[in-house]
């Protein structure tokens, strides 16, 4: 009988919805705690009394409350925020399928390529491209070319159709159709006309006026893609390497042209080559043909797990770190609750001559002890929330990944469990006042 | 009210840890619904004695019988239950919670009280305050009250759940003159009118005089009883 309700309940419990499920964990966790305040304070009304205690002590209390507040938002934040930081990256990189690079790092690689950092990269010779451009499963082989900014926004040259995959349509303009245009990002900082004159490399060593008065005019502007890619300004591949006195990848006769067909023997080397096959599936024999001695296959998703791996390992050493912290401010804030009690020892003992059993005694202080925690754990919450937010402004400012954190039943389920461990341990100061001899403290 | 209760004490014995003796009362009757002032120098154990027929302090030796029930024989939930459910306490301190205000603290006994109970405790505090003076009064809080009106609020909440005891331990020792009079006039016409038994510890004389029977006790041994 008993095992025909589990398949049953498994069965029920999956055809839940998801944030259902979750709200049920969290509900899960905190009932300990809750169960513990039903069993003390059944029967009895001692809020009011709770309620002086607040008062009484209020400047502890707020101490107390600040000190379990910032605990739970730094353990809920830091769980937010790198959620939010490996959603945002692998977002990042959802419109890169198979990226191919010379031999060497491949966090490199996936780091210049998708998420536009800086980075000395060996190039991939132009009869590598050849090769990828005519392959029958590919769909498209971008090449890009890095080298050049404007007011610190990397000009990254590649194709029309790469910059189609990447955004979709275009948010206002149109395509770049000449060596002389560009298409910004969605948030790069210029204008629709502008003409921009790049300076050679980038960051504080741009070298301003290295291109001999060379300009891009903005014709066009992305969509938002949540990525780096969201400042960069984008031109032809072939100015990139005209504007660096390289072939333009094309044959003199065909020297203005823009995009494929490119000619091998004109191509200059190039970082890498971005690559879409036909078929979902065709990535994995694409990656497992071009991995070899001249040229590397990476799936971006695969460095990013990898990546995650290594920052689970810090997170998981930060995460235990907060637990100790949690751990070591529930015992502070217990042992001045027990302090504090002494302090209001005569009042719990005049109850205890009036009359109030030992249990009423409890109800009053684990009361007083679940109200500072109650206290402290939504305003926990509430500051997480202001702390993941102003975390993902900054992260999103230095790292130009969108990050979007939030609060969601994760850090729920986190703050519900360390309550309900805190309502827990709240018993200890409260049986401890319970079993104080009331004849003593009378007299005190 | 309920019904007043006697008390007899038998052999009462209070000690040290050491065996050292702190009070011994032989024999004790007060009649129901009677009166007693115990008095006596500091450290005669006059308060020892007041917790003892209150169940707070558990003799070595002795019994204290209210009505049929020993309280010395009980355990100590079950003494507290009596508290609650017989015995009003007066303290000398007043001993209220600064933080609640007049009903609030005469009708405390609501907290802890079945839920049955809780309208009427609350319904007798606030009609006990009002035959003190203290009815209407809106403060949110007694930290303003005068030691007199204080100590009035002390013997509300002593009346609110209706007992058939009211101890009171030096109840006019931190009051001046003129108030502890008034308290006086108060507690003896409350007590009179409700026929609870009264017992309170005290050097005041003119309460021990109006209280009319007197046990005087001197180093924790009874000197002279005028039970008349």
């Amino acid at each position: 009988m008993a095992a025909s309700w589990s398949p049953r309940l498994a069965d029920l419990w999956l055809a839940l919805p998801v944030g259902a499920q979750d709200a049920l964990v969290a509900l899960a966790l905190l009932v300990p705690g809750l169960l513990v305040g039903v069993f003390a304070v059944r029967g009895f009304r001692p809020w009011p009394l709770a309620r002086a205690m607040l008062w009484r002590f209020r400047g502890a209390n707020a101490v107390f409350v600040a000190l379990i507040a910032v605990t739970m938002a730094l353990g809920a934040g830091l769980t937010a925020q790198e959620r939010a930081l490996r959603q945002g990256s692998a977002r990042a990189a959802e419109r890169f399928d198979l990226i191919l690079g010379a031999p060497g790092s491949e966090v490199s690689l996936v780091l210049a390529a998708v998420y536009l950092q800086p980075m000395d990269l060996p190039l991939l010779p132009g009869s590598v491209y050849a090769e990828v451009a005519a392959d029958p499963e590919v769909d498209f082989a971008a090449p890009i070319a890095f080298g050049d900014s404007v007011d610190g926004a990397p000009v990254v040259g590649t194709t029309a159709e790469f910059v189609a995959h990447l955004a979709g349509d275009l948010a206002e303009g149109r395509m770049f159709a000449a060596h002389e245009e560009a298409v910004a990002g969605a948030y790069a900082p210029v204008r629709l006309g502008d003409a921009l004159e790049p300076a050679h490399g980038q960051g504080e060593a741009a070298e301003h006026g290295g291109h001999g008065g060379t300009t891009y005019a903005v014709v066009g502007r992305m969509t938002p893609t949540g990525s780096p890619w969201d400042r960069a300004i984008l031109v032809p591949v072939e100015a990139v390497w005209k504007i660096h006195a390289f072939p333009t990848g094309h044959s003199p006769e065909r020297a203005e042209q823009i995009g494929p067909p490119f000619d091998p023997e004109w191509l200059p080397g190039t970082p890498a080559i971005l690559v879409r096959a036909d078929q979902v599936w065709a990535n994995y024999a694409l990656k497992d043909r071009y991995t070899r001695t001249d040229v590397m296959g990476v799936f971006p998703g695969t460095v990013l797990a990898g990546l995650y791996g290594l920052l689970r390992e810090v997170r998981e050493a930060m995460s235990l770190m907060a637990l100790i912290t949690q751990g070591l401010v529930v015992v502070a804030v217990l042992a001045g609750l027990t302090l504090l009690v002494r302090v209001f020892a005569r009042g719990l003992a005049l109850l205890r001559a009036l009359g109030a059993p030992r249990r009423f005694v409890l109800a009053v202080v684990w009361s007083y002890a679940a109200a500072l925690v109650g206290l402290g754990a939504a305003l926990g919450l509430g500051l997480a929330w202001i702390v993941a937010t102003l975390l993902s402004r900054i992260v999103t400012a230095r790292t130009e990944v969108l990050v979007t954190a939030r609060i969601g039943w994760t850090e729920a389920q986190l703050v519900a469990g360390f309550a309900s461990l805190a309502l827990l341990l709240a018993l200890l100061p409260a049986i401890l006042a319970g079993r104080r001899p009331p004849l003593e403290d009378l007299r005190a | 009210m309920a019904d007043p209760l006697p008390l007899r004490v038998e052999g009462l014995a209070v000690r040290t840890r050491d065996g050292r003796r702190i009070v011994e009362v032989p024999r004790l009757d007060v009649p129901a619904g009677g009166t007693l002032a115990v008095t006596g120098p500091s450290g005669a154990g006059k308060s020892s004695l007041l917790h003892a027929l209150a169940g707070l302090l558990r003799p070595s030796e002795g019994r204290v019988l209210w009505g049929g029930t020993d309280l010395a024989a009980l355990p100590e939930a079950a003494r507290a239950r009596f508290r609650r459910e017989q015995i009003g306490l007066v303290f000398q301190d007043f001993l209220l919670f600064d933080e609640l205000g007049a009903v609030g603290n005469a009708a405390i006994a609501a907290a802890f009280a079945p839920s049955r109970e809780r309208a009427a405790i609350r319904s007798q505090a606030e009609g006990w305050l009002g035959q003190l003076g203290l009815g209407g009064r809106a403060e949110p809080s007694v930290r303003t009250y005068s030691g007199g009106e204080r100590q009035r609020v002390a013997v509300a909440r002593a009346l609110a759940h209706s007992p058939a005891i009211v101890l009171a331990d030096e109840p006019t020792a931190s009051l001046d003159r003129a108030s502890a009079d008034c308290l006086i006039d108060n507690l003896l016409a409350v007590v009179a009118g409700e026929g609870c038994t009264l017992i309170a510890v005290t050097h005041d004389a003119g309460l021990a005089r109006r209280l009319g029977r007197e046990l005087r006790l001197a180093d924790g041994r009874v000197m002279e009883s005028a039970l008349g």
